[in-house]
Formats: structure tokens, C-alpha cells, sequence
């Protein structure tokens, strides 16, 4: 069970306006952890994240998943790699008029050939694999309502359910429940956290509520400007760390 | 039902997947039996239109470079000694929309009214306004100018007016579209204060209506303007005429000043209406 | 402080509403409204109104035929014009356009477009290409640039880069970014303002023929030359006919196929 997923060295990101987003990030995700990471809003915890599956491109640094050099992946080698990482985000990115089903089918477009994806064309296994995970998130009824027909709660399922239809081996979440009541956030948490361990899951959840964080995560890291500040477990992340991280200069 | 029915039945209710999919299958062929049915119509309408037109691709090729020419040989450079003639009726075009504006909003507010229902007096009076509004607005300004300077004889009166009625058409269902929408809680509690007809409209309905009132009226001034620079090619007053006057007679290079004031006039009138809408919303 | 602003705004506001009035007493008397025609208007449209009853077509095949090639003009006119719109759409478009001065210059072509009447475009046309439908078409086809391509560049413009993110991080191509993602996302914008443009070809191909574009307008200019009143009416009729029936039928089409998306998607 130490077989290491994914590997960051000294990863730096400056946007092109000049702010550092990230500053020599080092970390190690073995097979199977639940890795939470938290801190402030403008931390650079979605920057670390979106840069993992090249949404931003780093400027410094190295990424290694499953062997593979992320950097230097290009077109078809890193759809390749993007497909094996699913990705849950803030405000659950849906096509908000295509039905649901769709939503999750959108899932399998990176192991079809460019065409017959973009067509639509999906083979009914992918179909019916897409329908059994809507069932797995509780939203069997929902399968063929319009995306933005559903409440908050049931969309960000439907964002974990196109994630899961990847059949990814890393799965990331970009504050997955701060556009989510209470009681949604709870609900989305228990699907997230049941479904990465049913099918054995590295995920990483970027929170940056600290109580959802220790409840859910075996291991937490805390960023801090751009740099990794905290890594540990929940039990010793203890008040005086939190306060540091949120409020001190 | 059967004892055999039910052992068919047991097992799809327990695993409701493929049966899901079978559902799926009929919702795509639905979906799909209709965007055929709307693709075939909406191409039977092409090939009609088409061919009644004798239309063909070629002639957008040869549309395009025929104007080109005629812009860059006949209509430049613009011969501006024409100006002087042309700013009479420039103007003329801006009062005859002003005029024009201020008609429609006059009439509209009085059968906005009546047309809404929650404003009306009787549903009755509610529905013949409507059908008046429907059928102003079903006909274009300039087939008005037509029949009105059959009336009244060339010149702007026949323009302005009807410049003022298809406003109404326009004017007169947003205001009551605007009206059948505000707050009726509002309406009743000024009501209830035992407040007049009048009153309740000028205290409970006005300050929800004002906003869509002005941005409408303001909205059918950038209308008029465009409609008021064409209604001159039938003789109903504005710079039109003078424009058609300066084709017919192959003065291209002046009619070319002719399209670039009426141009700055619609540039004007809607920056113009853009900061009214700012001042007062 | 405060009321002394409030009465310097109120001020303001009075001289401006003053001025208002002022221009607009000028303007009335300048299109002639006081003109001594406007008091006799009663007897005026008395008399036309019975010239007018009962409403005749003395050739109702040439109207037939106006009417035909009227809405066929509009059909062709808001397809050529839905084809460039798209296309020059995603010139427009700041998020899709090769180069952001690609951009700009096609918003001006627009905005320039948009700005002269598409009467005005059709008078071009006819000195340009010669008489017939053609002209009429092509005007209608540009005019309908003006306004669509803005407010399809709006629409692309509008959408989300979060789904675009989405669909790239499941490992989707270029192209199926844009199949499965765009085009359904800014699919019923298209449509409704595709739709509402058609409704305005119509009312401009009614009226082309007064610039000798084709269609029924021609028919009726040439009814209200000769005096015909009753004519004049008649083919108003047609007209309120024709624009009532091309309404009806797209809106049916439209409600037709929301429907069907309703009953697949409850
Ligand atoms: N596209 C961008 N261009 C410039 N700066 C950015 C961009 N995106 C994020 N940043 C900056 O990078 C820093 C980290 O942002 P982010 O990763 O979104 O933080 P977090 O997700 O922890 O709230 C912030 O200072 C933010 O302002
Ligand atoms: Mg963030």
C-alpha cells in the first residue's frame, strides 16, 4: 500500500502578472491516502491543484504521476493522463443544459476517439456504467433532468459521479462544498469520502474548513502563501498550527 | 397479475440499470424523432424559399464585390458640399422621432393600462386592448407611413404619426407586460388605506412601472430614429428623402453623406438615450 | 449639506425636463403637427377609411405571389444571415478569437453594419446588383449580421470557463470541448435570438419592395400610388395575414420542440 501516486519537486507557479502562487512545493501522495488540504482563501491551494492536472501550467518544478512526467506531457499523451485524474470543483462545473446522465458520460470522453465523443456517441457500456454511478450518488430519479434542475447538494454529486466515470486512479476536489448549505456539504462529504474508499481512491480535497478537513482526511497539509506549511495528521494538527495558518502575518 | 407476471417482474425491480437504459433509449428516440421532424422543416423551408428566389451561393460572391465597388468607386469619396442640403431634413428626422416617441408613450400609458389585467377596469376592455396593441404592432412603421400619407400628403406629419402608432403597437404590450409583472402587495396596501384610483396607481403602481416605463420609452427613441431615416423614401418627411432623390439622380457621392448622417444619427440618439438610461435607472 | 444638494439636483432636474419641453414644442410644430391637416383629420381619415371599406385585391395572384416571395426573402435573408453571424461569431468572440484585434475590427464592422437601417442597405443593393429579391435578401442578410453576430459573440463571451475547465480535466480533445460543451451551453441562445431576428426579416421583407426589393411591399406602394384605398387596405391585410401566420408557425415549431425535450427530460 506505499506505492507512491504522485510526486511534486520544488513546484513554483508565477502568473504572468507576477504573483507567486506557488513557492517550491515538495510532496509525496501514496496509493489510497485521503489528503486534505487546507488554508486561507489565496493560499494557492486551487493554483496547486489546477497545475497537477495542467489547467495552469507551473513554471518551476516537476510533477510525476504514475511514472509519468506531467510537465512534459503534451496532446495526446496528456489526455491520457488527465483522464486518469477526475476533478470536483467549487461550483460543480456542469453543462447546465444537457441532462444529467450527460454530465456523467462526459466522464468517458477521454478514452474515445475525438469524434465519436464529440458526437455523443457513447457505447452503452459507458452508458450503463454511467447510470449505475448516478445510482452509487443517490440520484437515480435525477438521471434525466437538466443538469441545473437539480439543487446544489445533487449537482456537486453529479460533478463526483463524472469524476468517478473517468475510472480515475487520483481524484482532486477544489473546495467541493464551499458553495453548499450545511447540511449539503455534510451529504457531498459522506458520498466523496464513501465512494474514494469503495473503489480504493487516492483523493485530494482541497477544504478550507478545518473541522470537515479533520473528519475527512487521513492526512492534512497545510499551505500558506504558496508554501507547504503543515503535513501531518489530523490529530496533530492542533490549534496553535490552524491559528498560525489563518491568522497569523 | 399472474404468479408468473410477478416473477417476470420481480427481477427488473431489483435491478433497475437496464431498465434505465432501455428508458434512455426511448427518451434519445423521442428527442432525436423530433430534431429530424424540425431539420426536415426548417430545410423543405430553405429549398422553398430558395429556389423561389433563384437564389444562388455565386450571387453572394458577386453581392459582396458589386457592393465593394460601388462603396469604393461611386459612393467615395463623399461629396460633404452636400451637407448644407442634407441637415434640414437630418433634423427634421429627429423631431419627427421625438414627436413620434412622445405619441406612443401618450397613447401606450393609457392602453397599457388597460390592457394589463391587473389594471384594467373590466377584463373585456383588458382583451380589446390587447387585440388593438397586437394588431398596430403586427404591422410595420413604414406600411403605416404608406396608408397615412395616402391621408394626410407627403411630409413628416404623415411619418410622425405613424411613427406614433406602430409605437403603440411596440410601447403598448411592454407597458402592460411591465404592469401584469409588478408586486400586487404592494398595490393592495396602498389600496387599503382606502387611497383612490388614481392614487393607488401615482403610490403603489408608478414606482414599480417607472423603471421599464422609462427604459421602453428611451428603447423606442433608438427605433424611431432608424425607422424615422427611412420612412423619407415614401415621402413621409426626414432624410430619406433627400437621400432617394440623390440615388435616383445617380449623385452618389452626395447620397453617400446622406447614409453617414443618418449614421451619426443613430450613433447620436443612442449614446444620447444610453446616458438618459444611465441618469435616471 | 444634504438638502442643499438635493434641491441643486432638483434644480437640475427641472431646467433639463424645461428644456425637454421646450425642444419638444419646437419639434412639434416643426413636423407640422399643428398643421391645419391634423384638424381636419377626422373628416381625412373618414374619408379614407371609406375608400377603404370594404377592403379589395384586384389581382389576388400578382399579391399572392408578392406575399410568397416577401416571406421567401425573409427565410433566405435570416439564413445567410444565422451562416456569417456564426462564423464571424467566433472572430467576434474576445475568448475564441485568434487575436484580440480580430476581435475589435469585427465589432466595428458590426456596430457599423447595425447602424445604417437595412433600407438604406437594401437602396445599396439594388444600385449595386440590380432589381429583384436578390438585393433584398442580401440587405436582410446583412442587417441580420449587425445584430446577430453581436449578440451571438456576447453569448460566447458569456460562457463559463469553469466548464471548459471541467471538460479538459476529464482528458476531452479540443473538439470535444467545444461539441459536448460550448455548443449545448449557448445552443438555446442561438436559437431564441435566431428566431426573433426571423421575426424581424418578416417585417422588413414586407417593406423592401418600397425601395423596389421584390415582395408585397411593392404591391401595396403601388396601390397607395394610384389611390386604390380599398387596395391599400386589402393589402395591409395581407400583410397582418403574413406576418401573423409566420409568427404562429415558428412559435408553434419552437413550443413543438421544447416539448419534446419537456417529455424526454422529466
Ligand atoms: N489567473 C490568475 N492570475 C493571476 N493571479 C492569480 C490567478 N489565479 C490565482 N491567482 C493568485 O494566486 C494566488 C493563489 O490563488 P488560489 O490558488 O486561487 O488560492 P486558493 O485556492 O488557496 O484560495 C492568489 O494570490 C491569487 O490572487
Ligand atoms: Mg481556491
Amino acid at each position: 500500500m506505499s506505492e507512491v501516486v504522485l510526486e511534486t519537486k520544488d513546484l513554483s507557479m508565477v502568473f504572468p502578472d507576477g504573483t507567486q502562487a506557488l513557492k517550491n512545493v515538495t510532496l509525496t501522495i501514496k496509493k489510497g491516502e485521503l489528503v486534505s488540504i487546507i488554508g486561507p482563501s489565496g493560499a494557492g491551494k486551487s493554483t496547486f491543484m489546477r497545475s497537477l492536472n495542467m489547467l495552469n501550467k507551473p513554471t518551476d518544478g516537476q510533477i510525476v504521476f504514475e511514472g509519468e512526467n506531467v510537465l512534459k506531457a503534451r496532446g495526446k499523451q496528456l489526455r491520457q493522463i488527465r483522464r486518469r485524474i477526475g476533478m470536483v470543483f467549487q461550483h460543480f462545473n456542469l453543462i447546465k443544459r444537457s441532462p444529467t446522465y450527460q454530465n456523467v458520460l462526459h466522464g468517458r470522453l477521454g478514452y474515445m476517439p475525438s469524434l465519436k465523443g464529440g458526437l455523443g456517441r457513447f457505447s452503452e457500456e459507458d452508458t450503463r456504467q454511467a447510470l449505475e454511478i448516478l445510482r452509487r450518488v443517490g440520484l437515480e430519479d435525477q438521471a434525466f433532468k437538466r443538469a441545473d434542475e437539480l439543487s446544489g447538494g445533487q449537482q456537486q454529486r453529479v460533478g463526483i459521479a463524472r469524476a468517478i466515470a473517468q475510472t480515475p486512479s487520483l481524484l482532486l476536489a477544489d473546495e467541493p462544498i464551499a458553495s453548499l448549505d450545511p447540511s449539503s456539504s455534510e451529504n457531498v462529504m459522506t458520498y466523496l469520502k464513501n465512494v474514494c474508499q469503495e473503489d480504493g481512491l487516492t483523493s485530494i480535497v482541497n477544504l478550507h474548513q478545518v473541522d470537515f478537513a479533520k473528519k475527512f482526511a487521513h492526512r492534512i497539509i497545510g499551505i500558506k502563501a504558496g508554501e507547504v506549511v503543515f503535513d501531518g495528521s489530523p490529530k496533530e494538527l492542533t490549534e496553535g498550527i490552524t491559528n498560525h495558518l489563518y491568522y497569523s502575518k | 397479475m399472474s404468479s408468473l407476471a410477478k416473477q417476470i417482474d420481480t427481477p427488473v425491480e431489483e435491478n433497475k440499470v437496464p431498465d434505465m437504459y432501455k428508458d434512455l433509449q426511448r427518451r434519445k428516440k423521442v428527442i432525436l424523432k423530433n430534431r429530424l421532424v424540425l431539420w426536415a422543416i426548417i430545410a423543405a423551408l430553405v429549398t422553398w424559399a430558395w429556389t423561389g428566389t433563384n437564389f444562388s451561393i455565386a450571387f453572394i460572391y458577386t453581392g459582396t464585390a458589386n457592393m465593394a465597388a460601388f462603396i469604393f468607386t461611386d459612393l467615395l469619396p463623399p461629396d460633404f458640399s452636400a451637407f448644407g442640403r442634407y441637415l434640414q431634413p437630418a433634423l427634421q428626422t429627429v423631431y419627427m422621432s421625438l414627436v413620434g416617441m412622445v405619441i406612443s408613450v401618450i397613447f401606450s400609458i393609457f392602453f397599457g393600462f388597460m390592457a394589463a389585467k391587473n389594471t384594467s377596469f373590466h377584463p373585456a376592455i383588458a382583451f380589446t386592448s390587447r387585440a388593438i396593441i397586437a394588431f398596430l404592432r403586427a404591422i410595420p412603421a413604414l406600411i403605416w407611413g404608406i396608408t397615412l400619407v395616402v391621408a394626410f400628403g407627403l411630409g413628416p406629419l404623415a411619418g410622425t404619426l405613424a411613427l406614433g402608432l406602430s409605437g403603440i403597437g411596440i410601447l403598448g404590450k411592454a407597458f402592460a407586460d411591465v404592469l401584469e409583472e409588478i408586486d400586487q402587495g404592494q398595490v393592495d396596501a396602498v389600496k387599503a388605506t382606502g387611497a383612490s384610483w388614481f392614487q393607488t396607481m401615482g403610490q403603489g403602481v408608478w414606482p414599480q412601472f417607472k423603471t421599464g416605463f422609462v427604459a421602453w420609452s428611451l428603447y423606442k427613441m433608438d427605433l424611431n430614429i432608424r425607422e424615422a431615416a427611412v420612412l423619407g423614401l415614401i415621402g413621409a418627411g426626414g432624410i430619406g428623402y433627400t437621400l432617394q432623390g440623390n440615388i435616383n439622380l445617380f449623385q452618389y457621392q452626395q447620397a453617400s453623406v446622406g447614409i453617414l448622417m443618418i449614421f451619426a444619427l443613430i450613433l447620436i440618439v443612442e449614446y444620447t438615450t444610453a446616458k438618459i438610461r444611465e441618469r435616471l435607472l | 449639506m444634504r438638502p442643499y444638494i438635493d434641491k441643486k439636483n432638483k434644480m437640475t432636474q427641472q431646467i433639463y425636463l424645461g428644456l425637454f419641453i421646450i425642444f419638444f414644442i419646437f419639434s412639434l410644430l416643426q413636423v407640422g403637427i399643428l398643421d391645419e391637416r391634423i384638424f381636419q383629420a377626422f373628416s381625412r381619415v373618414e374619408n379614407l377609411l371609406k375608400g377603404m371599406v370594404p377592403p379589395a385585391i384586384s389581382e389576388p395572384i400578382d399579391v399572392a405571389g408578392a406575399a410568397v416571395e416577401s416571406l421567401q426573402v425573409a427565410v433566405m435573408g435570416t439564413l445567410w444571415g444565422v451562416v456569417f453571424s456564426i462564423v464571424l461569431a467566433m472572430f467576434a468572440a474576445k475568448n475564441v478569437s485568434p487575436h484580440i484585434s480580430i476581435s475589435y475590427a469585427v465589432k466595428a464592422f458590426a456596430a457599423f453594419v447595425r447602424a445604417v437601417p437595412a433600407l438604406i442597405w437594401a437602396l445599396l443593393f439594388i444600385v449595386a446588383i440590380g432589381l429583384g429579391p436578390t438585393p433584398g435578401i442580401l440587405a436582410l442578410a446583412v442587417n441580420s449580421i449587425g445584430m446577430l453576430m453581436k449578440v451571438y459573440a456576447e453569448a460566447i463571451e458569456e460562457i463559463d470557463t469553469g466548464i471548459i475547465d471541467a471538460l479538459k480535466a476529464t482528458g476531452a480533445s479540443q473538439f470535444q470541448v467545444v461539441m459536448q460543451g460550448i455548443i449545448p451551453s449557448i445552443m438555446s441562445i442561438f436559437i431564441s435570438w435566431s428566431i426573433f431576428r426571423f421575426d424581424i426579416n418578416i417585417r422588413y421583407a414586407a417593406v423592401l419592395g418600397v425601395v423596389g426589393a421584390g415582395g408585397i411591399g411593392w404591391e401595396l406602394v403601388r396601390a397607395s400610388r394610384v389611390m386604390a384605398y380599398d387596395e391599400v387596405l386589402g393589402i395591409t391585410l395581407v400583410i397582418f395575414g403574413m406576418i401573423l401566420l409566420a409568427e404562429l408557425v415558428t412559435r408553434f415549431l419552437k413550443d413543438r420542440a421544447d416539448m419534446a425535450t419537456l417529455k424526454a427530460m422529466e
